[in-house]
C-alpha cells in the first residue's frame, strides 16, 4: 500500500474538549459558521451519558474522493507523496456539487467567497516537518495522524456506529472506540 | 457595536473581498487613524495559505485563573497576531493549548472589545459616548479629589479586583490605590480558601506534588476535580499512570468528562464527600491497613482521630449520607490504602461548602493515614504558591504625604498577599468582604463606598446574589470598570477603560499547580486605545498630580517591560536556574524540584513540625481539633443547584468571543430526565429555575449525568446575553478560609432551587 496519511481518533482518551476544533480556527481563521473540524457528541444510543463521548472529524482524505470525482473544474487534487485530498479555492467555481455530494459533510460553503473549502490536513504544515494544527494541539493524544500503510491497531475501527459507512470512498480515519467507568450511582435517588 | 462594523472587522481578518467594505466603515467611523496598518492586509481563509515559517515570534502565558497557566508561543506577521499554539518547551503544556487558549488569536480583534474610554449616560442605559484618555482620567480625579475633600480621607474609594487577569504585574492595581491613600479594599477569595487553611492546619501550608509524577502512582482519586475541563494538561499524567497499572476514581455529584473517563465512577451526594472519606477512613483502620510507620513518626493526633472514628463513624453511616453502596467504600477503601503510592487530586468545588474545610481536612487524613504524604506519585494535591515569590514592587507603592485611613494597624491577608510586614504605621486600608461584597456595600458607613474601581474582576457575573449586588451598585456615586469586554459589571459602570490583552503587554505568570514559569511578552502594539493596568495608573497619578500636586505618588511615566523586569530577583533566578529573565525568552522553565513530591523531607509546617490529624490551632481558630464530620447545609428549595465552570470559558470569560459562540452558542439548565418528568418539561423546553433570590429562564437539556435531586448551569458570561446564574447563589459564608486568605469562602455549591415551565 503507498502511503496514506489518516485521522486517527482515540475516542477512549477524547475528552471532547474542542481544543482541535478551535485550533484549526487559529489556525485558518475561517469565516463565522464554517468549520474544517467539529467535535460531535454520541448520541445516547451509541454512548448512553450525553456529551460524555465524542467523535472529532475533519475531511477523511479518502481514497476515493467525491469531492474529487464530481468537481466540474477539478479544484480537488489527491497527493500522490501521502494521500492528503487538497482543494484549491482559486480554481472552485462554487457550484456545491461536492458540498452535496460527500456524505461526511467536509467540504463547507464560504457564504463570502462564495466557494467551498474544507480540512487541508494541514499539508503546508506537513511539507514544513510539522503536525497538523489540530493534531498538535490535542492535550491527550486522542487525535494524531498515522501512516494506514504502517497503522496496524488490532483495536481500530473504520466505521464505528454513528460513523457513515461508504466502503467505497475509503475513508481514511480509523477510531478507538470511547468506554464507560463502572458507574455507582446513588442509591437514595 | 453596530453588526456592519463587526461583521467588517471580521471579514478584514479573513478576505480581501470584505476589505473595502471594511476599510470604508472605519473610514466613515473615523477610526482608521488608530488602526495599525497591518491589520487591513488580508489574511486568506483559504487552503492555499502558506506556511512560510517567517513569523516573527513571541513568548505569552495565559493568565487566566486555571491550573494550567499554560505557555504559549504567538506567530506575528505584519504586526498582526496569525496564530499561537503551546510552548513546545513546556513538557506539561507539550505544544497545546485548550479551547479557550486558541480563542485568545480573536480576542485582540474581537469586533465587540472596548476599544476606548467610555462614559455611559445613565447605567445600564447603554447610551455609551467616547471619551479621551484625558478627559475620563479628569472626571476619575475630580471625584477621588471631591471624595477625598468630602471625607478627610479616600475610604470611600473602593477596589475590587480578583483572578480575572493573574500577571503579576497586574497587582499594580492595588498599588495604584495605595498610591492615592487608603482605600477601601474587597479581601479574600471565593475560590478556594477553606481547602488552604484545611491544609495548612494539616501539614502547615498548601503545596501540592509536581502534577507531572502522577504517572507514578499506583492509585489515583479524583475528588470533586474536573481536570477534563479545568486542567486538560494534566489528563495525560492521569492516563499515564493507568496506562502503568493505577487505578482512576473519579467521586463527584455530576458525571464529570473526567469521571467518564476514569475506571470507576461515585456519584457521591453533594456536601457528603467529608462522610465518604471519614467512612473510608474507618474501614483502612478495622482493616489494620495504616501505614503506622509513617503514622508514628510523622504525626500527632492520630490515636485521638482513630477513636472518634470508631465511636462515630461506620462505613454504613458513610453509606447512607452520600449514597455510595458500603460495599464500594470498603473495596476502594482497601484497594487505595494497599496501593503504594496512592494519590488524591483534591477539587476546589468540593470545599465550596459550609463544611468544605472540614472535608478537605478529611481527606488530607486519608492520604496521611495511608503514609501517602511525601511520596513521589502520593500526595493530597490541591495547589502550591512555591514558584510566586516576586517582588511584588507593582502592588507595594507609598501613600501620599499626610493621607489618612482607618486609624491603626489592620492586617491585610489574601491568597496572593506576599508584602509581608509593613511595619508599625499610623492607618490603614478599610477591610471588606469579597464573598460578601454586595452586602458590604450596602453596610459600609463613615464614609460610605462612593466610588467602586473594577478590575480584573467581574462581579456583576461572578459575585453572589446579583439582585443585592444591584442594590449596592445603586448607592454608589462612580463605577469605573476596567475591561476587555462590554459584559455585566461594565453595563452597570459609569466609565469603562479598555484594557490591554496579554498580546498587548509586558508580564510574568506562574501556576499554583504545576511548576513552570512564563514571561509574557508583548507582541503587537496595544489595539486601538488600550492601555495596560500599569499605564493606566500612569495616566491616572498624572492627572491627579496636574489637579492637585502631591495627591498621588505613582509614576507618571512606565515602561511595562520595566516593571516587568522589577518583579525578577535573586530568589527567582536560583529556583529556576536563570541567568537573567531574559532565558525566558527561549521558553517557559521549570522549578528546579528537589522532589516531586512536597513534604518529600517530612518535615511539616504545622506548629508541632509534624502532621496533625488533631490540630489545636484549628480548634482555637472556633473548628474541630479533628477532622471530624460537619454537618451541610440545609435545603431551602426542592433541587440542588450546582453552578461549575464549562469547558468553553472560564467564569465570565470566552464565551463572549464570537469564535467560541460557534461551539457554545447558548447556555442551559441540566435536569435529569425524571427530574424534568416530574415537572412536564421535555429537552429543549424553554424553562424557569427559580429560588428566594431570583430568577433565571433558560433552555432546558435532559441528561442521566445528574442526580433526580440535582440541577446545574454553568456559571458563564454570554454577549448580549441576560443570563446569569448568580441570580440564584446566595454568599452563604463556607466554614474555612479566614486564616490564611483573611475571609471565609464561600459555599457556592449549598444552594438550591425549583424549575417550572415557562
Amino acid at each position: 500500500m503507498t502511503k496514506q496519511y489518516a485521522f486517527f481518533v482515540d475516542a477512549k482518551r477524547c475528552i471532547g474538549c474542542f481544543t482541535c476544533a478551535m485550533a484549526c480556527k487559529n489556525q485558518y481563521h475561517q469565516e463565522p459558521g464554517v468549520h474544517w473540524r467539529q467535535v460531535y457528541p454520541l448520541n445516547e444510543e451509541i454512548y448512553p451519558h450525553r456529551e460524555r463521548a465524542f467523535y472529532s472529524l475533519a475531511c477523511n482524505h479518502c481514497e476515493n474522493p467525491t469531492c474529487a470525482n464530481v468537481c466540474p473544474v477539478k479544484a480537488y487534487y489527491k497527493r500522490e507523496e501521502d494521500g492528503v485530498v487538497v482543494h484549491e479555492q482559486d480554481k472552485c467555481i462554487g457550484c456545491g456539487n461536492c458540498i452535496r455530494s460527500c456524505p461526511y459533510g467536509a467540504p463547507r460553503y464560504n457564504p463570502v467567497l462564495k466557494k467551498a473549502e474544507k480540512c487541508s490536513f494541514c499539508y503546508q504544515r506537513l511539507d514544513a516537518g510539522l503536525k497538523p494544527a489540530c493534531v498538535q494541539s490535542c492535550p491527550v493524544e486522542a487525535l494524531q495522524i498515522v501512516d494506514l500503510a504502517e497503522f496496524d491497531n488490532p483495536n481500530a475501527v473504520q466505521y464505528p456506529a454513528g460513523f457513515p459507512r461508504f466502503t467505497k470512498l475509503n475513508p481514511s480515519v480509523r477510531f478507538i472506540l470511547p468506554e464507560q467507568p463502572r458507574m455507582v450511582t446513588r442509591s437514595d435517588v | 457595536m453596530k453588526t456592519h462594523t463587526k461583521e467588517c472587522v471580521g471579514q478584514a481578518l479573513s478576505n480581501a473581498f470584505s476589505r473595502r467594505r471594511f476599510l470604508k466603515a472605519m473610514a466613515a467611523s473615523g477610526a482608521l487613524a488608530c488602526l495599525p496598518g497591518a491589520l487591513l492586509r488580508p489574511l486568506t481563509a483559504e487552503a492555499g495559505i502558506v506556511y512560510e515559517g517567517d513569523y516573527q515570534t513571541f513568548r505569552n502565558a495565559c493568565p487566566r485563573n486555571c491550573y494550567d497557566t499554560c505557555s504559549i508561543k504567538s506567530y506575528v506577521k505584519d504586526g498582526v497576531l496569525q496564530f499561537i499554539e503551546g510552548a513546545q518547551e513546556s513538557t506539561y503544556t507539550r505544544g497545546g493549548l485548550c479551547v479557550k487558549g486558541y480563542a485568545y488569536t480573536r480576542r485582540p480583534y474581537e469586533p465587540t472589545r472596548v476599544k476606548y474610554p467610555m462614559e455611559q449616560q445613565g447605567r445600564g442605559s447603554g447610551n455609551w459616548k467616547r471619551l479621551s484618555w484625558d478627559e475620563a482620567m479628569d472626571k476619575i480625579a475630580r471625584k477621588v479629589l471631591e471624595m477625598q475633600e468630602k471625607d478627610g480621607n479616600l475610604l470611600g474609594l473602593g477596589m475590587t479586583k480578583y483572578s480575572g487577569n493573574f500577571g503579576i504585574t497586574n497587582y499594580v492595581v492595588e498599588g495604584m490605590m495605595s498610591s492615592l491613600g487608603y482605600t477601601t479594599r474587597f479581601t479574600g477569595t471565593p475560590c478556594w480558601p477553606a481547602g488552604i487553611d484545611a491544609q495548612n492546619y494539616d501539614l502547615g501550608n498548601m503545596w501540592c506534588n509536581d502534577p507531572e509524577d502522577f504517572p507514578d502512582a499506583r492509585y489515583v482519586i479524583l475528588w470533586g476535580v474536573n481536570p477534563a475541563w479545568c486542567s486538560v494538561h494534566s489528563m495525560k499524567y492521569i492516563y499515564a499512570a493507568r496506562d502503568r497499572g493505577a487505578k482512576i476514581v473519579a467521586i463527584d455529584p455530576v458525571m464529570t468528562q473526567t469521571a467518564a473517563k476514569a475506571d470507576e465512577y461515585w456519584q457521591v451526594k453533594t456536601s457528603a464527600d467529608g462522610a465518604l472519606a471519614l467512612g473510608m477512613a474507618r474501614h483502612i483502620l478495622d482493616q489494620g491497613l495504616v501505614d503506622r510507620d509513617w503514622v508514628d513518626n510523622n504525626s500527632v493526633g492520630f490515636e485521638e482521630f482513630a477513636s472518634y472514628l470508631r465511636n462515630n463513624v461506620t462505613v454504613d453511616w458513610a453509606a447512607e449520607l452520600s449514597g455510595v453502596p458500603a460495599e464500594r467504600i470498603k473495596a476502594v477503601a482497601e484497594e487505595f490504602a494497599t496501593a503504594k503510592p496512592a494519590t488524591i487530586w483534591i477539587g476546589y468545588g468540593m470545599q465550596r461548602h459550609v463544611n468544605g474545610g472540614a472535608t478537605v481536612r478529611a481527606v488530607d487524613a486519608l492520604v496521611a493515614m495511608t503514609g501517602n504524604v511525601g511520596k513521589v506519585g502520593g500526595g493530597a494535591r490541591y495547589g502550591h504558591l512555591q514558584t510566586w515569590g516576586f517582588n511584588y514592587h507593582a502592588m507595594l507603592q507609598k501613600q501620599p504625604e499626610g493621607a489618612k485611613g482607618v486609624p491603626g494597624k489592620t492586617e491585610v491577608k489574601g491568597d496572593f498577599h506576599f508584602t509581608g510586614d509593613q511595619g508599625e504605621v499610623s492607618y490603614s486600608d478599610r477591610i471588606l468582604n469579597i464573598n460578601k461584597t454586595a452586602q458590604e456595600i450596602l453596610d459600609a458607613q463613615d464614609p460610605p463606598v462612593r466610588m467602586l474601581w473594577v478590575s480584573c474582576k467581574n462581579p456583576f457575573s461572578q459575585d453572589f446574589d446579583r439582585n443585592k449586588m444591584q442594590k449596592a451598585f445603586d448607592k454608589l456615586e462612580m463605577v469605573v470598570t476596567v475591561d476587555n469586554f462590554f459584559n455585566q459589571t461594565v453595563e452597570q459602570s459609569d466609565i469603562v477603560l479598555p484594557v490591554t490583552t496579554l498580546f498587548e503587554e509586558w508580564t510574568i505568570n506562574a501556576s499554583y499547580w504545576h511548576y513552570w514559569l512564563s514571561i509574557n511578552e508583548q507582541a503587537i502594539k496595544p489595539m486601538y486605545e488600550a492601555k495596560s493596568n500599569i499605564e493606566i495608573a500612569a495616566a491616572l497619578s498624572k492627572k491627579m498630580n496636574e489637579l492637585s500636586p502631591g495627591s498621588c505618588t505613582f509614576p507618571t511615566e512606565v515602561d511595562t517591560k520595566e516593571w516587568m523586569v522589577k518583579e525578577f530577583n535573586q530568589n527567582i533566578y536560583d529556583q529556576f536556574g536563570l541567568e537573567s529573565w531574559e532565558d525566558l525568552r527561549e521558553g517557559p522553565r521549570k522549578m528546579k524540584l528537589a522532589s516531586s513530591a512536597s513534604w518529600s523531607t517530612l518535615e511539616f509546617g504545622t506548629p508541632s513540625k509534624k502532621y496533625e490529624f488533631k490540630s489545636e490551632l484549628c480548634a482555637e481558630h472556633g473548628h474541630k481539633a479533628l477532622p471530624e464530620w460537619k454537618e451541610p447545609r440545609e435545603p431551602n428549595a426542592k433541587l440542588r443547584l450546582l453552578t461549575p465552570h464549562t469547558k468553553f470559558a472560564i467564569h465570565s470569560q470566552f464565551n463572549n468571543i464570537d469564535w467560541m459562540q460557534e461551539f457554545n452558542p447558548r447556555p442551559y439548565v441540566y435536569l435529569n430526565p425524571q427530574t424534568a418528568s416530574e415537572r412536564g418539561i421535555d429537552d429543549g423546553d424553554t424553562v424557569r429555575v427559580f429560588n428566594d433570590l431570583g430568577e433565571v429562564t433558560i433552555q432546558a437539556k435532559l441528561t442521566s449525568i445528574l442526580p433526580a435531586d440535582t440541577i446545574m448551569m454553568y456559571e458563564a458570561w454570554f454577549h448580549a446575553n441576560p443570563y446569569n446564574c448568580q441570580n440564584l447563589v446566595d454568599d452563604t459564608a463556607a466554614d474555612m478560609g479566614s486564616y490564611k486568605t483573611g475571609q471565609p469562602g464561600v459555599a457556592i455549591h449549598d444552594q438550591f432551587a425549583d424549575v417550572a415551565r415557562v
